[in-house]
C-alpha cells in the first residue's frame, strides 16, 4: 500500500472513530457545530470544483446553496416526499439554474465573470427576500424535521449520521471526479484555456459541466442544511457567506481536497475560538485573510505539501545510495 | 514503515479524543435526583443571556442586555429569589438566526442553563422557536418584537417586551388619525420582517379608524437615494407621513420630504431616532422637523422624570458606559418578568412551573407606556406607545397612551 | 443627482483597475474611513474644511500606498500570474475592507449614524420639477473636473502613459525601465486619495456609518456601464445608474431599487462587457 493511501485510510478511520464517540456522548452543541462544518465542507468542495479545479472565477455559489435549502425545505414542509428525493430535487434545480447562467457567463473574461456572478448571488439574495410565496421572504422559513427510513430526525444527534454519511459520499464522488477524464479536462482548462482548446477539449461544454456540478454540490449542501436547522433567513445568504466559503477554499488550498477540508475546519471553528474577542472579530478576520494570502499563497495544504516535498528531497539527497524514490 | 506507525499513533489519539465526550456523559459529579431541570441548585439559578453585542446592530442590544443584568444584580444584592442568586452567562448573538440558535444549543447542552433570556432582532428570535419548543426550554426575549414567534403564541416563547412591530404600526396610525386628524396617510417602511408586520397592523388600524393609507412604500435598509419613493408619496397628496425605517434612511427621507416641498406632519418610529442630535445633523435642516413626531414604548422621554430612576440605576451600575442608547430601558421589563415568575413559581421551581407562572403575569414596569400582560394564550408582553414631538431641540410629550389592537386579524 | 456620487467613487475603482487589473473590493471602506478621518480632524481639532480635505486625502493616500506596498506587492510576488493572482487580490481587498470596518467599529463614535457638515449649501434649488442643491452641483462639477484631470493625466503625462503601459504588459514595461512597483503604489495612493475626496463630499448625502461602504456596488455598476477602463465614461455610467434607480423606484416599486444595480451589472456584462465606452475587450495571451 502506498503511503498516500495509507494516510487517507488513517484519516478516514480517525474520522469514523471520533464521529462515533461524538454521536454517543457529545453535547448537542458539539454535534450542531459538527453538522455545520460538514455542510460547509460540501459547500466548499463545490466551490473548489469550479474555482480550483476548473479555474472559473465565479461567485454565484451561495445562490445555489439558497436554492437547495429553500427547495428541499419547501418539499419537506408541504409534501410527504422522502428526503432523498427532496435533496436531489434541490440539487437538480440548482444545477439547472447554474447552467442557465453559465451559458452567457462563460463567455466573459475572468474579472468580469467574477463581477457578474457576484452580482447574481446578491440578486438571488434579493429574490429570496422578496419572493414571499416561495421563500416566506423576510420572515424566514421554518423547516420541519426530515423523515428518513421511518425515523424523524428531531435534533442534531439524529441528523449527524445522515449528514456525515452524505458528506462522505460527496468526498468520494469528488475523488472519482478528480481522476475522471472530466476532471482532467477541467484541470486542462484551468491551466490554459487556449492550450486546452488546441488539444481538442470542448472547452465550453466542460465549463458548463463544471458550473452544473459545482451548483449540484451547493444544492446538496442546502439539503444537508435542512436536516438539522429548523429555520432559514435570506440575511444569512449574502456577502459574508460568499466571502467565508471563498476564504475556506483559498486559505485551505485551492484545488486540493485535504486543503479545502482543512480550510473549512479552520475557518469554521474560528468563531468558536474568537468568541471572547467579540468586537475584534471583524478586524482579526480581515487580518487573517490578508496574512494568509501573503504567507500562504497556495493555502495551508500548500505549506504542508511543500514541507513534505522538501523533506523527500532531503531524504533522497542524504542517502544517494538508496536508489529507489522515497515514498 | 514509519507511515504505519504514524497512522496507528493517529488512530490511537483519535480514539482517546472520541471517548472523552462519551466520558462526560457519565460524569458522576452531577447530582442526580433533587432537581429535575439543569441550571438550578440550592444556591443559584443559571440564566443564558444574549443580545447583539457587536456589529451593526450593537445599539439595539448592548445597553439593553446590561440593563437586564443590572436588574439581576440588584435582586442578587437583596438576597436573590428564594435564597438563590441568579448567575448569568452572556453571549453575543449578532442578530443572526444561525448564531442565536447555536448559542441556545450551547447554553442548554454545554452550559446547562435553566432558562434562556435574550434577543433584540425579530428574525433571529423567530429562529429559536422550534428548538426551545421541542426541548421544552423557557425562552424569554429581551427587547425583540419577535412578532412571528409570539403571534400565534406557543407555550415556551415569551416576547415583545418593548412591543410588537404590530404595536408600532397600529399605534402610529392611531395617533396620526386621532391626534393629528389625518385622513390620508402615507406609509414608508423597510422590506424586512419588521416592515411586513408593522405595515399589516397599520393597514388594519387605518381601516378601523376610517382613514386611508394612500401610499405604502417599502425600501431596502441600505437605500441611499430616496427620491423615487418620496416622489411617489408626494404625488399621492398625503396629510401625514409615517416613517418606520431605521435612522439613516429616516433622516434621508425626512430631508427629502422637506426638499420636495412637502409640509405635512411626519411621524417616525422609535428606531429612527436612537441619537436625536445626530439625527438633526443628518437631516441637516431644523426646518424639516417643524412638524415631526416619534413614537416610543417608554412611559416618558428618555431624559424625562419617569425614566430618571432607571437612568440613574444604569449609570451607577456601569459608570464606564457613557450615554446609553435610548433602548437601554427596554432591557428591564423582561428581567422583571423573569424575576416575578421565579418568585411566583415557589421555592422549588421547575421549567414548567416557571412557564406557568410567566403565563399569568400582569404588572407595571415603571419604564414602559403600558403594563406587561401575558396570558395562557398571549405571549406578546407589551402593546402600548406614547408619542413625542421633536423640533430638533426640544422633545415634548404628547398626551395619551395608545394601545394596539391588531393581532393577526385580516 | 446621486449619479455623480457613484461616479466619483467609481473613479477610484477605475484607475486601479486600469493600471493593475485589480478590482478593489475594499473601495467602499476606503471612502468610509476617509469620512471618519475627516470627522476626526474636523471635530477634534476644529480645523476648517480647507485644511481637512487635503490632510485627509494625504492620510488616506498613505494608507492606500502602504496597502499596496505591504500587502499587494507580496501577493503579486508569490502567486502564479493569471487566475491565482486575481483570487488572491480579491481576498486581499476584501480583507482590507474587513480590517477597515472592524477598526472603525472599535471606536464608539461609529455607533451612531452621523454626517459631515456639508461643504456647500444644501438648500434646494428648483429647476422645474427637479430639485438640486449647491452640494449636488458641486459634486457633479468636481466629478467632471477630476475626470478631466485623470484623463489628461493618463493620456498626456509621462507617468500616466507609463501606468497604462504597465497594466497592458508589465514585463515589457519593466524591460523598458519603468519602475513598475513604484507606479502601482502611486496609483493606489492616488485612488485612495480620490476616494477620500469622494468620501468628504458625499457624506452629507450618504450619511456616515461603518456600513456606508455598501455604496460600492453602485459605483461598480457605474464603472461597468461606462466601461471599466474608461475614465470619462464613468460620469455617464453614474448618471445612467442613478436615473435607472429612480425610474425603477417610480415605475416598478421601491422594493426593486435594491436589486437594480445587480441586474444592471449582469445585463451590461452579458450584452456588452466593455460598457458604453470601453475599448474592445483585449485578449490576454495565457
Amino acid at each position: 500500500m502506498s503511503a498516500a493511501s495509507l494516510r487517507y485510510l488513517g484519516a478516514a478511520a480517525m474520522t469514523l472513530i471520533v464521529s462515533v464517540g461524538m454521536y454517543a456522548g457529545a453535547p448537542i452543541y458539539v454535534l450542531y457545530i459538527a453538522n455545520l462544518i460538514l455542510t460547509y465542507t460540501v459547500l466548499a468542495i463545490g466551490l473548489d470544483v469550479l474555482l480550483g479545479r476548473a479555474g472559473q472565477f465565479a461567485f454565484a455559489h451561495i445562490a445555489f446553496y439558497g436554492i437547495g435549502i429553500y427547495t428541499t425545505a419547501q418539499i419537506t414542509n408541504h409534501t410527504g416526499i422522502p428526503f432523498f428525493v427532496a435533496i436531489i430535487a434541490g440539487a437538480a434545480l440548482a444545477s439547472a439554474v447554474s447552467v442557465l447562467i453559465a451559458i452567457p457567463a462563460t463567455r466573459l473574461r475572468s474579472v468580469y465573470l467574477a463581477l457578474a456572478t457576484f452580482a447574481f448571488a446578491e440578486a438571488a439574495q434579493w429574490v429570496f427576500n422578496n419572493w414571499d410565496a416561495a421563500t416566506s421572504g423576510p420572515n424566514g422559513l421554518r423547516i420541519t424535521s426530515a423523515h428518513m427510513f421511518g425515523y424523524v430526525l428531531e435534533n442534531d444527534r439524529d441528523a449527524f449520521p445522515a449528514v456525515l454519511i452524505l458528506t462522505g459520499l460527496v468526498v468520494i464522488a469528488t475523488v472519482l471526479l478528480t481522476h475522471s477524464s472530466l476532471g482532467r479536462n477541467m484541470r486542462a482548462i484551468r491551466d490554459s484555456e487556449h492550450v486546452a482548446l488546441a488539444s481538442g477539449v470542448r472547452v465550453q461544454r466542460v465549463k458548463i459541466a463544471a458550473f452544473a456540478i459545482s451548483a449540484a454540490y451547493a444544492g446538496i449542501a442546502g439539503g444537508l442544511f435542512t436536516l438539522f436547522q429548523s429555520f432559514v433567513h435570506p440575511d444569512s445568504l449574502g456577502f459574508d457567506l460568499i466571502v467565508l466559503v471563498l476564504t475556506m477554499v483559498v486559505i485551505g488550498g485551492l484545488g486540493t481536497l485535504p486543503g479545502v477540508i482543512l480550510g473549512v475546519l479552520l475557518l469554521g471553528l474560528m468563531p468558536e475560538v474568537l468568541r471572547n474577542l467579540r468586537e475584534w472579530q471583524e478586524l482579526i478576520y480581515g487580518l487573517i485573510l490578508i496574512l494568509a494570502v501573503i504567507f500562504m499563497p497556495r493555502g495551508i495544504w500548500g505549506l504542508v505539501t511543500d514541507r513534505r516535498k522538501s523533506r523527500q528531497v532531503r531524504d533522497v539527497v542524504a542517502s544517494p545510495s538508496s536508489g529507489k524514490d522515497a515514498t | 514503515m514509519t507511515t504505519i506507525r504514524h497512522t496507528i499513533r493517529a488512530v490511537a489519539i483519535a480514539t482517546v479524543i472520541a471517548l472523552a465526550p462519551a466520558a462526560q456523559a457519565f460524569d458522576p459529579s452531577s447530582p442526580a435526583g433533587k432537581y429535575k431541570d439543569p441550571g438550578i441548585t440550592d444556591t443559584e439559578i443559571v440564566i443564558g443571556l444574549h443580545a447583539p453585542l457587536s456589529g451593526r446592530l450593537k445599539a439595539f442590544g448592548y445597553d439593553v442586555l446590561y440593563a437586564a443584568k443590572m436588574w439581576y444584580d440588584m435582586i442578587n444584592k437583596r438576597g436573590g429569589i428564594w435564597g438563590r442568586k441568579i448567575r448569568v452567562i452572556i453571549a453575543d448573538d449578532k442578530c443572526s438566526p444561525t448564531e442565536l440558535v447555536g448559542i441556545h444549543k450551547k447554553f442548554v447542552t454545554v452550559d446547562k442553563v435553566f432558562l434562556l433570556h435574550g434577543g433584540s432582532c425579530t428574525h433571529s428570535t423567530v429562529a429559536a422557536q422550534e428548538y426551545v419548543t421541542r426541548n421544552k426550554i423557557p425562552y424569554v426575549m429581551l427587547n425583540a418584537s419577535g412578532d412571528a414567534a409570539v403571534i400565534p403564541p406557543t407555550r415556551y416563547v415569551f416576547g415583545a417586551f418593548g412591543g410588537t412591530q404590530r404595536t408600532l404600526g397600529g399605534t402610529i396610525v392611531d395617533f396620526a388619525a386621532r391626534a393629528l386628524k389625518a385622513k390620508r396617510i402615507a406609509y414608508i417602511s423597510h422590506d424586512d420582517e419588521y416592515g411586513a408586520a408593522n405595515t399589516a397592523a397599520a393597514r388594519f388600524t387605518a381601516k378601523k379608524s376610517g382613514v386611508e393609507l394612500i401610499a405604502v412604500e417599502q425600501v431596502s435598509r441600505r437605500i441611499v437615494d430616496v427620491t423615487a419613493p418620496v416622489l411617489k408619496i408626494r404625488a399621492a397628496k398625503p396629510d401625514a407621513i409615517v416613517i418606520t425605517t431605521y435612522t439613516g434612511p429616516a433622516a434621508l427621507i425626512t430631508k427629502k420630504i422637506y426638499e420636495l416641498g412637502l409640509r405635512v406632519p411626519i411621524i417616525a418610529a422609535v428606531q429612527a431616532i436612537p441619537n436625536p442630535p445626530s439625527f438633526v445633523k443628518n437631516v441637516g435642516n431644523m426646518k424639516a422637523l417643524a412638524n415631526f413626531y416619534y413614537g416610543s414604548p417608554l412611559n416618558d422621554l428618555t431624559r424625562g422624570p419617569k425614566q430618571k430612576w432607571v437612568q440613574d440605576m444604569y449609570k451607577k451600575a456601569y459608570p464606564k458606559h457613557n450615554r446609553p442608547t435610548p433602548f437601554m430601558a427596554y432591557g428591564v421589563p423582561s428581567a422583571q418578568a423573569i424575576v416575578y415568575a421565579l418568585m411566583m413559581a415557589g421555592p422549588n421551581p421547575t421549567r414548567e412551573s416557571f412557564v406557568d407562572a410567566m403565563s399569568h403575569l400582569k404588572f407595571n414596569t415603571g419604564v414602559l407606556a403600558g403594563p406587561i400582560e401575558l396570558g395562557e394564550n398571549k405571549r406578546d408582553g407589551h402593546n402600548a406607545s406614547i408619542f413625542i414631538k421633536f423640533d430638533g431641540k426640544k422633545h415634548s410629550r404628547m398626551s395619551g397612551v395608545y394601545f394596539n389592537k391588531f393581532v393577526g386579524q385580516k | 443627482m446621486t449619479g455623480s456620487i457613484y461616479a466619483l467613487i467609481a473613479l477610484s475603482l477605475v484607475i486601479v483597475f486600469k493600471s493593475t487589473e485589480v478590482i478593489n473590493f475594499g473601495g467602499g471602506e476606503i471612502v468610509m474611513i476617509s469620512a471618519y478621518i475627516a470627522m476626526f480632524f474636523l471635530i477634534l481639532f476644529g480645523l476648517p474644511y480647507l485644511v481637512v480635505v487635503p490632510v485627509t486625502a494625504l492620510v488616506v493616500f498613505v494608507i492606500g500606498a502602504s496597502f499596496d506596498r505591504v500587502v499587494l506587492d507580496r501577493v503579486l510576488g508569490r502567486h502564479r500570474p493569471g487566475q491565482d493572482i486575481m483570487v488572491a487580490m480579491v481576498i486581499a481587498t476584501v480583507g482590507l475592507s474587513y480590517v477597515l470596518k472592524g477598526t472603525v467599529r472599535l471606536f464608539s463614535v461609529s455607533d451612531d449614524v452621523r454626517t459631515l457638515p456639508p461643504i456647500f449649501s444644501t438648500d434646494p434649488i428648483f429647476i422645474g420639477d427637479i430639485v438640486l442643491s449647491q452640494q449636488d452641483i458641486a459634486i457633479f462639477l468636481i466629478s467632471i473636473m477630476v475626470m478631466m484631470l485623470l484623463f489628461g493625466f493618463f493620456t498626456f503625462t509621462r507617468i500616466g502613459k507609463a501606468l497604462r503601459a504597465t497594466s497592458e504588459n508589465p514585463r515589457a514595461a519593466m524591460l523598458v525601465g519603468i519602475p513598475v512597483r513604484r507606479m502601482r503604489t502611486l496609483v493606489w495612493g492616488i485612488a485612495a486619495a480620490l476616494a477620500a475626496v469622494a468620501g468628504v463630499l458625499v457624506s452629507p448625502k450618504l450619511l456616515v456609518s461603518p456600513d456606508m461602504g455598501g455604496i460600492i456596488i453602485l459605483a461598480f455598476a457605474a464603472a461597468i456601464i461606462g466601461g471599466f477602463t474608461n475614465v470619462l465614461g464613468v460620469i455617464v455610467g453614474g448618471v445612467v445608474i442613478g436615473v435607472i434607480e429612480n425610474l425603477v423606484g417610480l415605475f416598478i416599486s421601491s422594493k426593486a431599487i435594491a436589486i437594480t444595480p445587480f441586474i444592471v451589472i449582469i445585463l451590461v456584462l452579458i450584452a456588452r462587457p466593455q460598457g458604453l465606452f470601453g475599448g474592445a475587450v483585449p485578449i490576454k495571451k495565457v
